[in-house]
């Protein structure tokens, strides 16, 4: 339970920082799409029985790149190939899973996280992971910044947009791979999307924003395994839950401020 | 005064065989405000994206002896974002600022100070979105002052902009040039056009280049503009009249 806790609360931390960026640049549904995309990925761990995240990350990437890649053919639909990208994924490992692998029950802890079940090694590669990508993210602030703000401007403010675009997405793919063993593959966005869109609507600034982001994320994820256990539930769908309802309470009392 | 900005038959575009501008031929010196007059889509932010060196593909001479900032509209940028005047006006600091250091302190006061200039000092903590469009187009011109930039390349800095915010903009304006910097300011409005001390007439080609008394004859705004121009008075008053795309 000490280690589930841990690994909540750093995935929190992640969760928050990289998220604010996420909701500011209008990435959710791309985030979402990587942390789908890695299922193929812990399918083939599962039943080679190897560390989730190497082939997990190596899935993700590659719906990563894969969907960059096509964002940018012509006629430009970012969205599109995003939706292309993680249908593709997702097929493929529902194939792997039932028909290759036959994975059976695995399934379940695969796409909803399995935090109760986390090994040292899997909370020391997301220690490692969110020191290194909190690390990134300050260093980016300012390149983020000036591309979320204008992206046409940023490059003559001597901000090299597209460098720090790809490494925003390169960010955001590796944490989402590193919290899949916490809420799985299909509810990361959980932890990465739905705290920061809840601090969006309480905040008018970035370092807010990311600060309030983190805050509701490790009550998220601290009262979702706290409940869980006393429910008896799998952690990751009452975390998604809590996170909605987070969501609501938020766009609740920014209803009630801006009639006051 | 020698040229800060210089072009010799430049042109080019975003894809190969298809250029927005061709042979755009002018010199301009410190101090000195130039009107890029054309019509939508005649090439004026084309121009500029040439000459920061941003456009794809350049063909031709195009000199600058200072460092430039762009000054875009302001509803290009993404007014739901959470950022204050202050920061806006702080971004033009960001290219004096290794990735590894924090922005300095000599940047804050001169973001600070420029924020003063365009007398929103007393708004520096408010957010940018929530600023009337004149106010906004004000922070954009801050932060370019923030840079310390030679050559201002202001991209329509009157469109939608209330009448006090103008007359401000426009005594800034008068004042960088003052000081020696060159302003570059695309419009489509002919009578800003004649305060200017040159005039490029634009549409997708040079048209002509020269002083406003020289260069703003109805001829010249015909070939400019082509069908959009009004005639009210031949040989007197013309206007162009805008066609925007929806």
């Amino acid at each position: 339970m000490q280690r589930a806790l841990l690994e909540i609360a750093l995935v929190a931390v992640l969760g928050g920082v990289l998220g604010a960026w996420i909701v500011l640049r209008r990435l959710a549904f791309f985030s979402h799409a990587v942390a789908t995309a890695t299922f193929p990925g812990l399918v083939l761990a599962d039943a080679w029985s190897v560390a989730a995240q190497v082939p997990a990350l190596g899935s993700g990437l590659a719906s990563a790149a894969l969907t960059e890649r096509l964002s940018t053919a012509r006629p430009r639909s970012p969205d599109a190939a995003t939706a292309l990208v993680l249908v593709a994924f997702l097929a493929a490992g529902v194939i792997l899973a039932s028909d290759v692998f036959e994975s059976g029950a695995g399934v379940d802890r695969l796409l909803f996280g399995s935090i109760l079940a986390v090994s040292e090694r899997d909370l020391q590669i997301t220690a490692v992971a969110a020191v290194g990508l909190v690390a990134l993210s300050a260093a980016c602030r300012r390149s983020w910044l000036a591309a979320g703000f204008d992206a046409d401007t940023a490059g003559p403010l001597g901000v090299d947009a597209r460098r720090g675009d790809l490494l925003l997405l390169l960010a955001v793919a590796v944490a989402t791979v590193v919290a899949v063993d916490a809420i799985g593959s299909l509810l990361a966005a959980a932890l990465f999307v739905l705290p920061a869109a809840a601090a969006r609507l309480l905040t008018t600034r970035v370092g807010s924003l990311q600060a309030a982001a983190v805050a509701l994320a490790l009550l998220q994820g601290v009262a979702g395994l706290w409940l869980a256990y006393e429910l008896d539930v799998p952690p990751g769908p009452v975390i998604a839950v809590l996170g909605g309802a987070l969501v609501a309470l938020a766009g609740l009392a920014a209803a009630l401020r801006s009639r006051l | 005064m020698s040229a800060l900005v210089s072009t010799a038959s430049l042109g080019g575009g975003y894809r190969p065989g298809q250029h927005a501008i061709e042979d755009v031929s002018f010199e301009a010196a410190g101090g000195e405000l130039v009107a890029i007059l054309g019509p939508n889509g005649g090439g004026k932010t084309t121009l500029f994206r040439a000459l920061l060196g941003t456009l794809p593909i350049v063909e031709g001479r195009c000199e600058l002896s200072g460092r430039p900032s762009y000054v875009p509209q302001t509803e290009r940028s993404r007014l739901d974002f959470p950022v204050s005047a202050l920061d806006v006006a702080l971004m033009g600091g960001y290219a004096a600022t290794p990735w590894y250091r924090r922005v300095s302190a000599a940047a804050r006061r001169r973001a600070r100070a420029a924020l003063d200039r365009v007398d929103l000092g007393g708004h520096a903590g408010h957010t940018f979105g929530e600023l009337s469009g004149g106010q906004r187009q004000r922070v954009l011109i801050a932060r370019a002052l923030t840079q310390d930039a030679d050559i201002l390349l202001l991209d329509e800095p009157f469109s939608g902009v209330d009448h006090a915010s103008a007359t401000h903009i426009e005594r800034v304006f008068e004042e960088l040039a003052r000081e020696g910097r060159t302003l570059l300011v695309a419009t489509h409005d002919i009578e800003q056009a004649r305060r200017a001390d040159q005039v490029l007439c634009l549409n997708r080609r040079q048209v002509a280049y020269g002083p406003p008394g020289e260069t703003l004859g109805v001829d010249v705004l015909k070939r400019t503009y082509g069908d959009e121009m009004i005639v009210i008075a031949p040989g007197v008053q013309a206007i162009a009249v805008e066609h925007h795309e929806h």
